[in-house]
Formats: structure tokens, C-alpha cells, sequence
């Protein structure tokens, strides 16, 4: 068993864990009210939709996906047992994948080029989204590359996943795959590795909640054109933003 | 010499000696015999005659254990390097053996140990017999098992999950392990289902650990892959990894036109908009 893969899939997988789990409570403690992925539809909206909405589509059926096939390897197995119904899996699969891709590419540009952005862009924001777009590619590359990924991950890699979480790694198997499948493995458990100081810590405070809840009516009871007017008489203070 | 000095000393002693024990360590033949199991046994027998590779019985009196332990390690190497013994081998057997490189020195010198203890055996002097032909009730079983539409009966992956078959009749398209569609010609019954009894691949072994195949699959599976092999100059080719993308682009056209419908009624402009041109206008903004 070489080393360099007991390091990459057993002791940087734990370390990301416990990375994870005291560095998500640590900030949530300390700053509470920076747990979000800061907004910036405020600042700029019409690029934002063809880069959000594809990403997030794309990454959250990605995401769950990935999630099924780790904790229901068998009914997977099952589904995949008729071709027609592998074929279609794989194929939606791939298409969220592209979705993911062009809106990630689309926000990464968006990032880099508006102004607005750029003036609350930090270094990690640009560092994140660069392994994101290492990780989508590497993804679609394993995909068509190395067919049929949803089964052999249920067979080979749920298993490794649950030797970890059952802290008795085995590796194997994951230890034997071509290298690109290593580096999307790898890819993972750095992003749950840096998840605490990143802007990924708003998956975690996903306000669901907004789904259900009915539409709030912001409501200006005043003209607004009469007040920005320099003839209106001013009783209180004037606003100085406007 | 102080106290500190001498249990220093005695410890750095005691650690060489450990050391020394170690890179000496007389090979484990009954830890060989386990891995010969596990890593050589779906290939070679040991008097059984030949399989997919040589019978091996008194090859510890044939070959210097040097040779082996080099030829083990990497086989490809001692081709690639022209050493005229692994030459012939190839050519006889017309395959090349899987470098071992998750395998250590030790674990290798063990098997050779294992092998020397069996140098006394005779090699079968009878070649195996002629592979029997599938009947067609075995091909059909195969050619749903190989796919999928009969699952295994523990439960593991249908082997187009991993591997392509050049065969009208089935969808295969897994490239993760190798094509089989002549896989017959060059393992034969026994070394297939050897691979399928006890697999030496590392992620074929992982996805059959706990799900192994029953004989009966087995044989309906090289039944398949025997008449796979027979025909497959009559089936068709066909590319799923071009499939693959090109279907994945074409549903990302309709999925793109969801999320535009989806949200038809969003507000292209942020709130703020005039608000920001204003202050663009008047100087305020910093960076522009």
C-alpha cells in the first residue's frame, strides 16, 4: 500500500472532516452573522441569473446524487440494473454537469470582470471557485472517460466512503483507480476541508424555509419622485445615499 | 558516559538491531501460499497445467529466484529490456502479466518462498481440454447478466458497469477495466472464470468482496463472452462516450430554457439600479 495514497485517502479525508466540523462551529461562534455567501444580487443581477441558476441547479442534483449513491449503494445497483434506465441517469447526470459548468464559468468571469464584484471579492472567493471549476471538470472528464460512474462508484467507492465513516479504511480500490478519479476524490475532500472559511458556509443556513413562506410586499408610502425633488420640504433628515 | 547517554545508546542499538531483523526477515512461505491464492491463482496453477499464464510447478528450479522476483515486480520491464526468457513467455502466451505495484518486495519474495516449497511437483503433462461450447439458453443468461437485466444474485454490479463488450446484443460501454470482447480467446474458460471466482484487480475484487458470483453465473458469463468473441467481427461498433456528450449537451438546451421559464417574471435590473447610475454619474463610485 504506497503511502501517498494512505495520506490523499485516509488521513486528508479525516483531517478535512474534523476541519469541518470544529471549523463551522468555531465560526458560526465567533461570527455568526458572516455564516452567508454574501450576496452581490444587489450589485449586479443580469449576468448573476445565467451563472446562479445554472450552478445551482446543476451542483444540487450533482450533490444529491452523489449523496444516494453513498448511502443507498443497493437500490443504485438496482436502478442501474436495467440499461435504459443507466443510460438516462448517466446522460441527466451529465447534463446537470454541463449546467453546473457554464454557470460556474459564467460567475467566475462575472467575478473577475464587473467592477462591482470585484470590490467584494477576496482571494478565497477566487481560490473556491477555481477548485470548483477543477472539480466540475474532472467530473464531466471521469463521466465520459471512465462510464458508468454511477455504478462503479456504488460498488467501489460507497464502500471506501463507509470504511471511513466506519473508521476502518479501506482503500484498496479507491487506492487502484486511473488518476483522474483520484484527483476528483481528492478534489472533494479539500473543498469539505476549507468549507468553514469560505462562502460555502451558506449551504448550511440555506434559509428553506423562504420556499414556503408567502410573499412579503415591500410597500413605499411615499412619492418617491417628489422626494428626490430638491423643492420638497424636508421635515426630518435628508437622505444622503440618494 | 552519563545515564542519559547510555539509555540513548542502548535505545539507538536496539533499533538498528529491530532494523537489521527486518530487512532480513526470512521470507513467509505460508504467508506466499495466501497471496499466491489471492494474486496468482485466477492465472497459474501449480501441477494443474497451464491457464491464462504457465503452470508454475518447479519453476523455482527453472528460473534463479533473482529473475523471478524482478520478472514479478514488473514484467513489462523485462520485455521492454529484452530479456530473452520473458520474451519467450510473451510470445507464448501472447499477454502481457499486470506489473504488481501494490504489491512490496516482501510480500513478493514471500510467493516466491511459497513456490520454492512446491519445486518437487510435476507439471500436468496433459494439455487442458478444448473449451466446450455454451449452449444457446447460457448465452442469453449471460448476455442479461453481462447488462444487467438479471441481476447477480448477491447483489454486485453487472459487469457493464466497468467493462465494454463489442456486441450488438447487449449496451455496454463501461471503460473503467478492460474491453472483453476477446477476452476468450486469449484467457479461456478457466482463467475467466478464474478472474470472476477470485479477481486479482484490486477495484474488481473491492465490488465482489461482499456480492461474490455464483458458479452458475460464472458459466452463463463465459458462455456470453465466449460467443461475443466468436462473433465480434459481425457486430457493430459504437461510441458511448461521444453519445454521452452530445446527448448531455442536447438536454442542456431544454434544461436552460426550464430556468429562463422558471423565472420569467425575475427583475433583470437590481433594485438599486438607478439608484447606482446616478452615483456613477455624479463621481461617487470609486472604481470607475
Amino acid at each position: 500500500m504506497e503511502l501517498s495514497n494512505v495520506f490523499l485517502f485516509v488521513g486528508l479525508p479525516y483531517a478535512a472532516l474534523v476541519i469541518f466540523l470544529i471549523g463551522t462551529i468555531q465560526r458560526y461562534r465567533n461570527k455568526g452573522f458572516k455564516v452567508s455567501s454574501l450576496s452581490s444580487q444587489f450589485l449586479e443581477g443580469r449576468a448573476l441569473f445565467w451563472g446562479t441558476v445554472p450552478f445551482h441547479f446543476g451542483i444540487l442534483v450533482l450533490f444529491f446524487g452523489h449523496l444516494s449513491a453513498f448511502l443507498l449503494p443497493g437500490p443504485t445497483l438496482m436502478w442501474n440494473a436495467n440499461p435504459t434506465r443507466l443510460i438516462t441517469l448517466e446522460i441527466t447526470a451529465f447534463a446537470f454537469g454541463l449546467s453546473t459548468l457554464v454557470g460556474l464559468t459564467a460567475l467566475f468571469v462575472r467575478r473577475l470582470t464587473n467592477v462591482r464584484i470585484k470590490m467584494v471579492t477576496t482571494k478565497m472567493d477566487i481560490f473556491l471557485e477555481l477548485l470548483l471549476l477543477v472539480q466540475v471538470v474532472f467530473g464531466l472528464w471521469v463521466a465520459v472517460g471512465y462510464r458508468w460512474g454511477s455504478s462503479w462508484f456504488a460498488a467501489d467507492l460507497a464502500p471506501y466512503l463507509w470504511s471511513l465513516f466506519k473508521a476502518n479504511p479501506d482503500i484498496t480500490a479507491v487506492g487502484a483507480m486511473p488518476w483522474p478519479i483520484k484527483v476528483h476524490i481528492v478534489g472533494a475532500w479539500l473543498l469539505i476541508g476549507i468549507f468553514p472559511y469560505t462562502r460555502l458556509v451558506h449551504f448550511l443556513v440555506a434559509p428553506l424555509h423562504y420556499i414556503t413562506r408567502p410573499y412579503q410586499r415591500v410597500m413605499w408610502n411615499w412619492d418617491r419622485k417628489a422626494i428626490r425633488d430638491p423643492r420638497t420640504p424636508w421635515s426630518a433628515m435628508r437622505p444622503k445615499n440618494n | 558516559m552519563t545515564k542519559h547517554n547510555l539509555v540513548h545508546g542502548r535505545l539507538l542499538a536496539l533499533a538498528a538491531l529491530t532494523m537489521a531483523c527486518a530487512l532480513s526477515a526470512p521470507a513467509n512461505a505460508a504467508t506466499g501460499e495466501e497471496n499466491f491464492a489471492k494474486i496468482c491463482g485466477a492465472c497459474h496453477s501449480i501441477g494443474g497445467g497451464k491457464l491464462v499464464g504457465p503452470d508454475l510447478a518447479g519453476v523455482t528450479t527453472r528460473r534463479t529466484e533473482d529473475w523471478l522476483l524482478k520478472f514479478i515486480k514488473s514484467p513489462k520491464a523485462m520485455i521492454d529490456a529484452g530479456d530473452a526468457t520473458a520474451v519467450a513467455l510473451f510470445k507464448e502466451f501472447n499477454l502481457v502479466m499486470p506489473d504488481a505495484t501494490q504489491y512490496n518486495d516482501a510480500e513478493i519474495k514471500d510467493i516466491v518462498a511459497y513456490l520454492a516449497t512446491k519445486s518437487g511437483v510435476a507439471a500436468a503433462a496433459t494439455p487442458p481440454p478444448p473449451p466446450k461450447e455454451a449452449s444457446p439458453a447460457e448465452i442469453a443468461r449471460g448476455q442479461n447478466l453481462f447488462q444487467g437485466l438479471e441481476r447477480l444474485k448477491n447483489g454486485g454490479p453487472a459487469c457493464n458497469s466497468c467493462h465494454h463488450v463489442k456486441n450488438d446484443a447487449v449496451i455496454g460501454g463501461g471503460v473503467l477495466a478492460k474491453e472483453l470482447t476477446t477476452v476468450f480467446s486469449t484467457m479461456g474458460t478457466p482463467g475467466i472464470n478464474a478472474i470472476l471466482g477470485k479477481p486479482p484487480f484490486p477495484v474488481m475484487a473491492a465490488a465482489y468482496a461482499e456480492h461474490p458470483l455464483t458458479d452458475d453465473e460464472s458459466a452463463a458469463l463465459v458462455g456470453f463472452l465466449q460467443d461475443a468473441d466468436k462473433k465480434h467481427e459481425l457486430q457493430q461498433p459504437r461510441d458511448y462516450g461521444f453519445r454521452l456528450v452530445w446527448s448531455g449537451a442536447a438536454a442542456l438546451v431544454p434544461l436552460m430554457g426550464l430556468y429562463s421559464l422558471i423565472w420569467r417574471k425575475r427583475k433583470v435590473r437590481p433594485v438599486n439600479d438607478k439608484v447606482f447610475d446616478r452615483q456613477v454619474k455624479g463621481g461617487d463610485d470609486v472604481a470607475q
